[in-house]
């Protein structure tokens, strides 16, 4: 309703660059949108907590979560579709900034689902802000993957000969969502702190879209990653056995 | 944002615009000579923005009425068309019965003419106009005094005017003012009091009748204003920055109003009879709603010392920025922690947010908006605002078994949301004492159903470390368990149909189709093994291959649900199907209520065999402890209702578009014909017709412009096929949906409160039924339907905490409660079919105590 403080015409700072048609065509698409971007979300936040936290926006049609391509595990992104545009618009007004399992999730119109893009872009199959990453983030596994694969690299030069990553105790400390700690000021200027990175991480996870598919033996690969994951998901009902990841790969794809 | 437009944008803000100074006076100043400089080249984009800072800003309007003031001494032409503008914005306003604009624009006159741009009487006039509309309306032969709702709200605008412009009025034109408040005062004497029965957050338990004696929302309002007349119009609410300015002001050419009308009166005049008259009443209170109903939760002590009229005053300011600002978080924060007033008013304000987080039938905006709104004015007042909202739940978990049953649901929903976004902090040790109280008692249901509700925005473990300092309320929390699935175990299943389900899953790895999943059932299962192993093993094991996920069971259900559709193709079998359903996922009500939803979605199961389920003994009997079974009843029914709405939004719309074709067809015709019969010059003889080239391409786009028209036509004509079937779909759900109260409720009812009223019959004596261990509400067959009772109970009598209503009484209390919620919910569709819910389930011997649930839903008086 109000026009005097929203720019229309700005309907989001970002662009997806595999998005097939012009700038016009994204605003146009993202204008009729009833399907919601939905970030900064933790590994371990189910679809059903994700449901029940949309669910007060509108009647949810579908959610497709982000899927760490080489694991198929939640790594931190998911698309939610409504059935109502009014009730798209709802959950961008209301649930973007606001908490989901310790975390300040953001909410964005998005130009619709396709399939694929519920792979995580980043080089080790997760989203690109995880690639780089350098703060301990007990949420999104850790630290980043670079710093990871460096401090595996400094302990097989040093060999402390103990178990995987995941007993290393975090160098920064964990997050602190204090009621009103550090970060969590309200409203605009967080708002506006928070853009900033958003443009940033949206477009690293574009950087590198052209990624040519390459044909490796997804086997070693797979077991590497997960010697390389500081922690496993508790939450997430299926973990670990292959067979089931490709019928869930499966399921996605139909 | 060019610099003339942030400094009135910001006007009187504590801002950089305006270097940190928040005089008034100064920035007036500043701002209108900016402005000022503006008016040559950018005039008419000023004036527009102007008008719409004044319209969604409205706590700032003296200050851009005096700004027009000075605005009018340099520039009259420009303030005249401004005041043009205005008019023709409130005649718009006034005809369409936009509410929000109607009230703005009045204020924004008053204080035109509290700074000369306008003259007092020209404001009078219109006053007048509204009140002899509102006269005519209430009038019983002239006027149609169904509509009273729009006749209240017009009262409502003149008077929420005077504490902006009253001391004016009074000064410069004391008499026509005096006509005014005595056209007010006979007003008053004529119409009917509202009465709040049906839209009050508070049942009154003990029909002590005050309501009668209470004043309603005009009445209330017509007080204060007294009180203000009493106080010489002196106010501390609304700043009146023009007095700083009047040597200037009046100076200033003050510019004609011209009148404005009243719309028409909705329909033939007179008195309706009962139903007729319901119906108009209850469409005219859905066009002009009673903005806000006070909730008073805060003991007086505590709450700020604040005027009669200034408490109206920061209300309405609270409420224009909760609705102008909507979708701004940040503005709309600093606006309602910042409102230009001397005195402090959390109270006021959390009150206020609350009284719209309960408002009924509906707020202006989903709940959600609201617990935004606490959050972040959590975070911007960290000293004050917390405590005063803990304040507010504290408040309302006393009152909660005098609580709606709909704003129940809704505390719950805010208060779980809230709590997620600081941490699951709470004093749960306050509330230990629930677990001494039966466990149908409002408030432990209350806690429970907030502790089930965290769980499903977190997870089990979380929450119980939430309450780790009271470590009992641990019973309270929901079972931690997964899916329930019964071929999981070797042991205690049975073997054969253990095998069934090992193959079926063998069956969906091997990616059957369901076509041959199909013929499986109907040759191997089916003849072998019945109707309800069949069922039991497909449901089972289909749900627990959709288990893990919601995407999981979504997969599932598109890929196999024919299965089951073909399994269960009546409702008798839906029933069974869904009780299956729950079966399997007991230990997640949020997981039942999904799944049921989905397979409603699918067409799996009916909206009727979901009523008829909620209504089965096995879920009668948790009516009152839970909200799981009414979830599921809610979803059931507004699932129904979304289609209707829906096919209502698409059928407007296709009907403006035939409009819109219609008119382009007959253009294109129109053009073809007048080229037709044009005479031109061919070959040198003169004949009928343009050059052909030319005709044929018109014939062409009359031909596409008629194929546009009645293709929209069809589509349309489609749709209204869809809304004719969506209609008689609700009417047949309605009715089954009140026969399912109406049997349920029939013998409880009779028992608990023989006498027709909440007074119980035979309390603390022979009555005390014992539901923990006989399941009272199971309408055991062998009993001939009636309740099992269990006398004795030693527990069953005493009174904790106040709380002293026995099993039956509670289950009766609540069933009738959430009977009022959906009765309100959906009384437009149900007004619909009033006549048909009158015949079959309002009859003489329906319970007094059901007929008032449904009649306050209604908002239908029961003296008929």
């Amino acid at each position: 309703m109000a026009s005097l403080f929203k720019d229309l015409a700005k309907i989001s700072a970002y662009r997806d660059r595999r998005f097939p048609g012009t700038q016009e065509e994204f605003e146009d698409a993202l204008l009729k949108a009833t399907t919601v971007y939905v970030g900064n979300m933790s590994f371990y936040t189910t679809e059903e907590q994700v449901y029940e936290l949309f669910s007060r926006a509108g009647e949810i049609k579908k959610i497709v979560m982000g899927l760490d391509k080489n694991c198929k595990t939640p790594c931190g992104f998911c698309f939610v579709m409504f059935y109502s545009r009014d009730d798209t618009e709802d959950s961008v007004k209301y649930i973007s900034g606001t908490i989901l399992d310790d975390r300040p999730i953001r909410v964005d119109f998005d130009w619709g689902f396709q399939e694929g893009r519920q792979w995580g872009r980043g080089r080790s199959g997760g989203q690109v802000r995880d690639e780089y990453r350098t703060d301990y983030d007990p949420g999104r596994g850790g630290y980043g993957k670079l710093v990871q694969k460096e401090l595996e690299a400094q302990r097989q030069l040093v060999d402390y000969g103990t178990g995987s990553l995941g007993a290393y105790p975090p160098v920064m400390p964990p997050p602190h969502y204090g009621r009103h700690g550090g970060n969590q000021g309200y409203g605009g200027s967080y708002r506006h702190g928070r853009d900033y990175h958003r443009k940033r991480h949206r477009e690293d996870d574009h950087h590198r879209s052209d990624y040519p598919k390459r044909s490796y033996d997804r086997e070693s690969r797979r077991t590497s990653d997960h010697e390389s994951r500081p922690e496993k998901n508790p939450r997430f009902r299926e973990s670990g056995d292959s067979d089931e990841e490709d019928d869930d790969d499966r399921k996605r794809r139909t | 944002m060019s610099s003339w437009k942030s400094l009135l944008l910001r006007l009187g803000e504590k801002c950089p615009e305006y270097a940190g100074n928040a005089d008034f006076k100064d920035q007036i100043e500043a701002c209108y000579s900016a402005v000022r400089r503006e008016l040559e080249h950018s005039g008419d984009d000023i004036f527009p923005f102007l008008l719409q800072c004044a319209e969604q800003l409205p706590h700032k309007i003296p200050l851009y009425g005096t700004l027009v003031g000075l605005l009018n001494l340099e520039n009259e032409e420009f303030v005249a068309k401004l005041v043009e503008n205005a008019q023709i914005n409130l005649q718009d306003a006034l005809e369409t019965g936009k509410c929000n604009k109607i009230r703005i624009l009045m204020r924004f006159l008053t204080v035109l003419m509290c700074s000369k741009v306008i003259q007092p009487s020209a404001l009078v006039v219109i006053f007048e106009c509204l009140l002899s509309s509102s006269a005519t309306t209430v009038d019983e032969e002239k006027g149609i005094p169904s509509w009273q709702a729009r006749a209240d709200f017009y009262i409502t605008c003149i008077l929420s005017c005077l504490p902006w412009g009253g001391a004016e009025l009074v000064e410069q034109v004391p008499e026509e003012i005096e006509r005014v408040m005595v056209g007010v005062e006979a007003y008053l004497s004529i119409r009917k009091r509202v009465s709040d029965a049906g839209f009050s957050v508070f049942e009154d338990i003990e029909e002590t009748n005050n309501a009668v004696n209470e004043k309603d929302f005009l009445e209330d309002l017509w007080s204060r204003v007294q009180d203000l007349s009493s106080r010489e119009w002196k106010l501390d609410s609304v700043p009146r920055p023009h007095l700083s300015f009047e040597a200037q002001l009046v100076a200033g050419k003050s510019h004609d109003l011209a009148p404005v009308s009243c719309p028409e009166q909705p329909g033939p005049s007179g008195v309706l009879s009962g139903i007729a008259f319901g119906r108009q009443k209850h469409e005219a209170e859905l066009k002009y709603p009673q903005r806000i109903r006070r909730l008073n939760i805060f003991p007086s002590n505590k709450t700020e010392d604040i005027q009669p009229i200034d408490r109206f005053v920061v209300e309405e300011y609270l409420l224009d920025v909760l609705l102008f600002l909507n979708g701004c978080r940040k503005e709309c924060t600093s606006y309602m922690v910042g409102l230009p007033v001397p005195f402090r008013y959390e109270y006021l304000m959390a009150e206020t947010i609350f009284s719209q987080l309960l408002l009924l039938p509906q707020p202006p905006f989903k709940p959600t908006y609201y617990t935004l709104v606490i959050i972040d004015l959590c975070k911007a007042l960290p000293g004050a605002f917390p405590a005063v909202v803990a304040g507010a739940v504290r408040a309302l978990f006393d009152k909660i078994a005098d609580l709606d049953m709909e704003c129940r649901t809704r505390l719950i929903l805010w208060f779980s949301h809230h709590l997620s976004n600081f941490q699951f902090i709470w004093p749960w040790e306050e509330w230990a004492h629930v677990l001494d109280l039966p466990k149908w008692a409002p408030q432990r249901v209350f806690v429970q159903e907030v502790l089930e509700r965290e769980v499903r925005l977190s997870y089990w473990d979380k929450i119980k470390q939430s309450i780790e300092n009271t470590p009992a309320l641990e019973e309270l929390l929901p079972p931690r368990g997964g899916p329930q699935f019964k071929y999981s175990e070797e042991d205690g299943t049975d073997p054969t149909e253990r095998a069934l389900s090992v193959e079926l899953k063998d069956m969906v790895k091997g990616r059957k189709s369901a076509r041959e999943m199909i013929s499986w059932v109907e040759e191997n299962v089916f003849p072998a093994h019945g109707f309800d192993i069949t069922l039991r093993v497909v449901v089972q094991t289909l749900l627990d291959i959709g288990s893990k996920s919601f995407t999981h069971l979504i997969t599932v259900l598109e890929r196999y649900g024919q299965v089951i559709a073909k399994i269960c193709t009546d409702d008798d079998q839906q029933v069974k199907l869904i009780s299956e359903v729950s079966s399997y996922w007991q230990n997640s009500a949020q997981m039942t209520a999904i799944s049921i939803d989905r397979m409603m979605s699918y067409r799996l199961i009916s909206n009727l065999a979901i009523v008829r389920w909620v209504f089965s003994s096995s879920n009668l009997d948790r009516f009152h402890v839970s909200d799981s079974p009414w979830e599921i009843l809610r979803n059931a029914v507004s699932k129904t209702y979304n289609r209707i709405s829906d096919l209502r939004k698409e059928i407007s719309s296709l009907e403006r578009s035939v409009v819109l074709a219609e008119e382009a067809a007959s253009r294109a015709r129109d053009q073809l014909d007048s080229a037709e019969s044009k005479l031109s010059i061919m070959d040198g003889e003169p004949v009928l017709g343009e050059n052909p080239v030319r005709i044929k391409r018109l014939k062409s786009y009359a031909e596409k412009a008629k194929e546009e028209e009645v293709s929209v036509r069809e589509s349309l004509e489609a749709k209204e096929a869809l809304l004719a079937r969506a209609v008689d779909e609700i009417k047949v759900l309605i009715l089954s949906l009140y026969k399912g109260f109406l049997t349920a409720l029939a013998e409880p009812l009779n028992d608990a409160f023989r006498d027709g009223t909440l007074r119980p019959s035979g309390q603390a004596d022979e009555m005390n039924i014992d539901l923990e261990d006989s399941s009272v509400m199971d309408l055991d067959k062998d009993d001939g339907g009636r309740p099992k009772k269990s006398y004795s109970h030693p527990n069953g009598s005493r009174e904790i905490n106040g709380y002293n209503l026995d099993g039956k009484q509670q289950w009766c209390l609540s069933t009738l409660g959430y009977l009022k919620a959906f009765t309100r919910q959906y009384a437009s569709e149900i007004w619909q079919n009033i006549e048909k819910l009158d015949a079959e389930v309002l009859t003489e011997d329906a319970h007094p105590l059901f007929r008032k649930a449904i009649y306050c839903g209604l908002r239908r008086p029961l003296d008929e």
